[in-house]
């Protein structure tokens, strides 16, 4: 696929997400979650919107701009600040037959409904056989400046919940397929937009409303023979760009994008491993209990006899997210770090 | 322009009238001496280590329990806590599958998931399945009125909770939002005056629970929550507001917890006069059982018959609970996703009766 | 009759102490009639009677305390016996316990030995499938139960239903023949090395490893494998001889901000003859420029037939080898090496061609390249470094070199000062072809240009014969017609 990085703060303006495409008809990573949603809600009455500022404001990051003139107030709901509640009241619709969508301004306060999401959200089918079909949805990640309030990766959190899928898409594509699936599911889902791809990633993206990426599926975004880099969001770019540079010394590196944290697709991570004998497990959560420490002891557990060498992980390491540039570059693996693991993989 | 609902605080209102006719009456009754047997013989089982798990007694309170369940329709959905049994049974919950809930049986509502009073039947009787953190299902209770309000059903949402969760900020969050939103939403609070170990005074600032509902824009109303038909007066009001449209009610009903917080609790921090005053004179079974053969209702025949029913019933549904199989132990990472099919269609019965 | 047992009052209480009996043997006792008063960390309270009848025995005393479930009195019924619920009745704690998850058998395997502990890691995992697509399972000693049976006990911690691996024992015999010490990392076998030995039944010990501290890589295996079967042993491919120091490494502790790479096998090997040849020769560096434009165009025109014709890229590699050979045979002084107080001059040319491969640099020989034509020294190069680059080249492939050349040329550098290839007297560096203005007839032109320099000892020749011997080398790139002897 043609992808393109294009100038952050790009985006075209329109009253539908179609019409915000760029000239050539590509959309941006943004662009591609709106339509979803735009689609998704004009398919079907059941699904409607909740959040903070996305019904008059258009949302935080203009996802939902449009949206209310379309479909009003009451299926794009403005509501106060209270993320127990806006969680709690989705459980509570989708339990009388409602197909909720809440956004969360930030992904980082979906802490402030922790209780609601982990204990509620998580477990009430599996305790009581009522499916909630309730897509959380918000902006997560860093490597935008936006330091620790605004730039958390949380998928951990609520993979160790249960019974929440939960999506990390790092292309447009993907993103806007896998929403839909999201949204058609009638399990709990957390969809995570990381915010670094927004507007920074565009491509061709199909117009076909009935085009779904299937949830629990990754990806070969790139192959390879020498080395399986495993990783997920914003990573996958990092991760595409230092196999460019390891190419030209010789190193074939091959990337499976996850997609889908929670569940995990074992066997396209398996049959990478199969391939390679080498596995680098390269994520944006915290090192330990980040997503790659589970994806790490799949295939320690599982390829044993497949690998040459241990399995690798490189994440940043538990700390808050920092502001100052030079401690926030320090902070996330950048592509000379993720060379350098590849580099010890490769001669271990 | 935003409209200001006066505050009813009315400690100890005496009911007046009959509002019921004589065979709803015994109903209710039914339910209240229901409820008494229940707790007594469950509590009795649970010191004979005959129970597993925890009792949560609701003994005193069955005024408020009855009352405010049985001013409900079938459509109507409940969010009760761990105290509300009775609220349940009220409802309509099937005593056989509760009891078989409690002995972690196949049969009970949860299939095993959960036991005790953790216990809901939401296709069967619109009651949300009792989650321990307080009041977490207050936010829920919202989202089910929020579905009503858009459909134009008519439907309302009910929802109880404690004195001591009125502390959490789940409450006021929950009470601003349908207040904002306009939800056809009742919220019960059964103040029997002691969170766990903490009374009221230790609990909140302010003198009663129902004069909060100012600070979010509505009526709250203070009840005499041993008193049933009162209890049913105000809650029957307070539906009839929703489901027109009106909004919600903030009803704090007053009782007093007979027991401890749970099985394993002895109490003793309830003061004894006041303990004494509430069993003596303030008995929700015994005294609407008097009411009703004062006015003619019941005679004393009448009574022992719904007691002998009573006992019955209760002793059918532990024999029923002790003759369910347990859930199969395969089955422990099923349910999850609707796809894996679990909970469509019946559950495996192998799992056997011996408790290991 | 009914035994009375020592209550659960609360999920942690394990026992309780009898305060006082309520009532006596022989006493009689109604249902719910309260029996004796209890004492709990929790709670002090009466136990009340499960059944009517007549108290027949007390079996503790007041004051004991006792574990929960201890027979504490026995009644025997009144009438018709009460169902024996005090046996069949659901006792406490028996509901709530999770059956242990299968996957703690297969964790429990991470007890097998790792290979990166060094010391005799060689355990022979137990006969399993060949194909390793389901080789999780096998590779704990035995399959974990389908579907766990009731726990027996409440609170039993989740205990491996099978025994623990019994490859965490150091104690198995190893089947696989255990490997030369060729340095220090030598005895690490990891676990792709082993399954792809065992399936291909291979003897480890005839494997050199080629990579990081002697250590078998799967790319070592792998090429065993797909050359067909067990090779001689091989050497590292250096023409020094490897010595390979027992004393084990000691674990350096990386600084801040810094990062150990143990060095490998080769790379020791490459150090101690690239120090060892600058310590040798006394060596000298001389430069020319060369206008290859001409073979530029040669070559554009012809690559494509050649590749057709031959099924090989033509580079400009073989052409400058051609024209190297020429020269030496020429200026055999520099086509020599010297043997104590005697200059050995060869009247062959045994070209040997840096190349750099995964592990480092190696050093294959074209034998008898004066023998041959240009398609012949490009088949020999293409051959070789693709068995260079796979670890296929036999000891003898590896020595004999007469003259060395190195092309970093693809790499960009356009001059550059190698080291001499012992024992031979010069190396030869191609560098890259860049177009630079050059002056033709006073006036400014552009031509692909490259700098063709040598390093040479000054203890054999000086600069007059090198310098010849390059200018020789640059004329016949600059005036041969490669064309016919390319055959297009």
């Amino acid at each position: 696929m043609a992808t393109q990085q294009v100038e952050a703060g790009a985006a075209g303006h329109g009253a539908e997400p179609r019409g915000k495409r760029g000239e050539d008809g590509q959309a941006t990573y943004l662009i591609a979650i709106a339509e979803a949603l735009w689609e998704e809600m004009e398919r079907d009455d059941r699904v409607f919107m909740l959040g903070e500022d996305i019904g008059v404001y258009g949302g935080a990051f203009k996802v939902t701009e449009g949206f209310i003139d379309r479909f009003g107030p009451e299926r794009v709901m403005d509501t106060p600040i209270a993320e127990e509640t806006i969680v709690g009241m989705s459980v509570g619709a989708a339990m009388e037959g409602l197909r909720p969508v809440a956004e969360f301004q930030y992904a980082d306060f979906m802490s402030s409904g922790f209780d609601e999401i982990t204990t509620v959200l998580s477990r009430y089918h599996y305790r009581a056989g009522v499916p909630l079909p309730v897509v959380l949805r918000g902006p997560s990640g860093g490597g935008v400046r936006a330091s620790s309030f605004h730039s958390i990766n949380p998928e951990p959190w609520y993979a160790y919940a249960g019974g929440i899928k939960i999506m990390c898409p790092a292309f447009p594509s993907d993103a806007k397929g896998l929403l839909k699936s999201a949204i058609r599911d009638d399990n709990p889902s957390l969809f995570l937009e990381h915010k670094w791809i927004y507007r920074r990633i565009k491509e061709e993206v199909s117009e076909d409303p009935e085009l779904l990426v299937p949830i629990g599926s990754a990806d070969v975004k790139r192959e390879g023979s020498d080395v399986s880099i495993i990783t997920y969001g914003a990573m996958v770019h990092k991760a595409l760009e230092a196999a460019d540079a390891l190419a030209q010394r010789g190193i074939s590196a091959e990337i499976v994008d996850l997609r889908t944290v929670y569940p995990l697709d074992e066997e396209t991570i398996l049959r990478s491993i199969e391939k390679t004998s080498r596995a680098l497990v390269l994520y944006e959560s915290y090192r330990f209990l980040g997503i790659g420490t589970e994806v790490a002891a799949v295939i320690a557990e599982k390829a044993f006899e497949h690998l040459d060498a241990p399995v690798v992980r490189l994440a940043p390491p538990n700390v808050p997210v920092p502001f100052s540039p030079p401690l926030e570059d320090a902070f996330l693996p950048q592509i000379a770090d993720i060379e350098a693991a590849v580099d010890r993989l490769a001669g271990w | 322009m935003r409209r200001t609902v006066a505050t009813k605080v009315e400690p100890d209102a005496a009911a007046s009238g009959r509002p019921l006719p004589d065979d709803r009456l015994k109903e209710i009754l039914y339910f209240l001496k229901l409820a008494r047997y229940f707790d007594e013989r469950m509590e009795a089982l649970y010191r004979q280590g005959r129970l597993p798990g925890a009792i949560y007694s609701g003994r005193g309170q069955e005024g408020t329990h009855v009352g405010v369940a049985y001013a409900l329709e079938p459509e109507d959905s409940l969010f009760p806590t761990h105290r509300d049994l009775t609220a349940q049974l009220t409802k309509g919950l099937d005593l056989n599958r509760v009891m078989a809930q409690f002995w972690g049986r196949i049969d009970g509502y949860l299939r095993g998931r959960d036991g005790n009073s953790h216990i809901g039947d939401w296709y069967g009787h619109r009651t949300y399945a009792v989650m321990s953190h307080l009041p977490i299902a207050y936010p829920v209770a919202c989202g089910a009125a929020l579905a009503y309000q858009r459909a134009g059903s008519g439907h309302i949402a009910m929802a109880i909770c404690g004195d001591g969760a009125t502390s959490n900020g789940r409450w006021h969050e929950a009470l601003n939002t349908s207040a904002v939103f306009r939800l056809p939403v009742v919220w019960v609070v059964n103040n029997n005056q002691f969170a766990y170990s903490t009374p009221n005074a230790k609990e909140f600032a302010v003198p009663t629970i129902a004069e909060r509902g100012a600070a979010y824009g509505i009526p709250g109303i203070r009840v005499d929550g041993t008193d049933v038909l009162e209890v049913y007066g105000v809650a029957r009001e307070a539906v009839e507001r929703a489901r027109r449209g009106d909004g919600p009610t903030l009803i704090e009903a007053v009782s007093l917890r007979w027991r401890g917080h749970a099985g394993h609790d002895p109490a003793k921090y309830v003061p004894r006069e006041l303990l004494e005053h509430y069993m003596l004179s303030k008995d929700p079974v015994k005294n609407f059982e008097q009411y009703l053969k004062d006015q003619g209702v019941v005679t004393d025949e009448d009574v022992a018959e719904i007691q002998a029913r009573v006992e019955r019933e209760f002793e059918e549904g532990h024999e029923y609970a002790l003759a369910s199989p347990f859930p199969e132990p395969g089955d422990v990472t099923k349910g999850w996703w609707v796809e894996d099919g679990y909970w469509v269609g019946e559950p495996g019965r192998g799992g056997g009766t011996e408790a290991s | 009759m009914t035994s009375i047992q020592m209550p659960q009052l609360g999920e942690t209480i394990v026992e309780g102490t009898i305060l006082k009996w309520l009532k006596r043997e022989g006493d009689a006792v109604a249902r719910d009639e309260p029996l004796f008063e209890i004492s709990t960390d929790k709670v002090d309270t009466e136990v009340p009677s499960p059944v009517a009848g007549t108290v027949t025995k007390i079996l503790v005393d007041e004051g004991a305390t006792v574990p929960v479930g201890t027979a504490l009195m026995e009644i025997s019924e009144a009438g018709a016996a009460a169902s024996g619920d005090a046996a069949a009745s659901g006792d406490a704690a028996a509901s709530g316990d999770g059956a242990t998850s299968s996957g703690d058998a297969a964790a429990s395997g991470d007890a097998a030995s790792s290979p990166a502990s060094g010391a005799a890691p060689t355990t022979e995992p137990t006969p399993e499938p060949s194909g390793g697509a389901a080789s999780s399972e096998g590779s704990s000693a035995a399959p974990p139960p389908a579907a766990v049976t009731p726990p027996a006990a409440p609170a039993v911690p989740a205990a491996p239903a099978a025994p623990v691996a019994p490859a965490a024992a150091a104690s198995v015999p190893a089947a696989v023949a255990t490997v030369p010490d060729r340095g220090p990392r030598s005895q690490i076998l990891s676990p792709l090395v082993r399954r792809l030995a065992k399936e291909h039944d291979l003897d480890l010990a005839q494997i050199a490893g080629t990579g990081s501290g002697g250590r078998i890589t799967k790319a070592d295996v792998m090429a065993v494998i797909s050359s067909g079967g067990q090779v001689a042993p091989a050497t590292a491919g250096a023409t020094a001889p490897v010595t390979a120091p027992a004393q084990p490494m000691p674990a350096p502790s990386a600084g801040i901000g810094e990062e150990i790479v143990p060095v490998s096998h080769i790379r020791r090997a490459i150090a101690e003859h690239m120090l060892a040849s600058t310590q040798t020769s006394a060596r000298a560096w001389t430069m020319v420029e060369v206008n290859v434009d001409h073979l530029v165009k040669l070559r554009e025109r012809i690559k494509a037939t050649f590749q057709e014709r031959y099924g090989l890229k033509i580079t400009y590699l073989p052409m400058v080898v051609r024209a190297t050979v020429d020269a030496l045979l020429e200026y055999p002084d520099v086509n020599a090496r010297l043997d104590g107080d005697n200059i050995v001059r060869h009247r062959f040319v045994n070209m040997g061609i840096a190349v750099s491969y995964d592990a480092g640099l190696i050093v294959p020989v074209i034998k008898g390249a004066d023998g041959m034509n240009t398609i012949g020294v490009a088949r020999a190069i293409a051959d070789l470094a693709a068995r260079a680059r796979s670890h296929q080249l036999r000891p003898d492939e590896v020595q004999g070199a007469t003259f060395t050349i190195t092309n970093p040329g693809p790499y960009g550098s356009v001059a550059s000062v190698p080291i001499i290839n012992q024992p031979n007297v010069g190396i030869l560096s191609f560098d890259a072809i860049v177009k630079r203005p050059v002056v033709i007839d006073d006036a400014i032109a552009i031509r692909s240009m490259v700098n063709i320099s040598m390093s040479w000892d000054h203890r054999v020749i000086d600069g007059e014969a090198a310098t010849r011997f390059l200018a020789r080398v640059k004329e016949n790139l600059e005036t041969w017609d490669f064309a016919e002897d390319l055959g297009v």
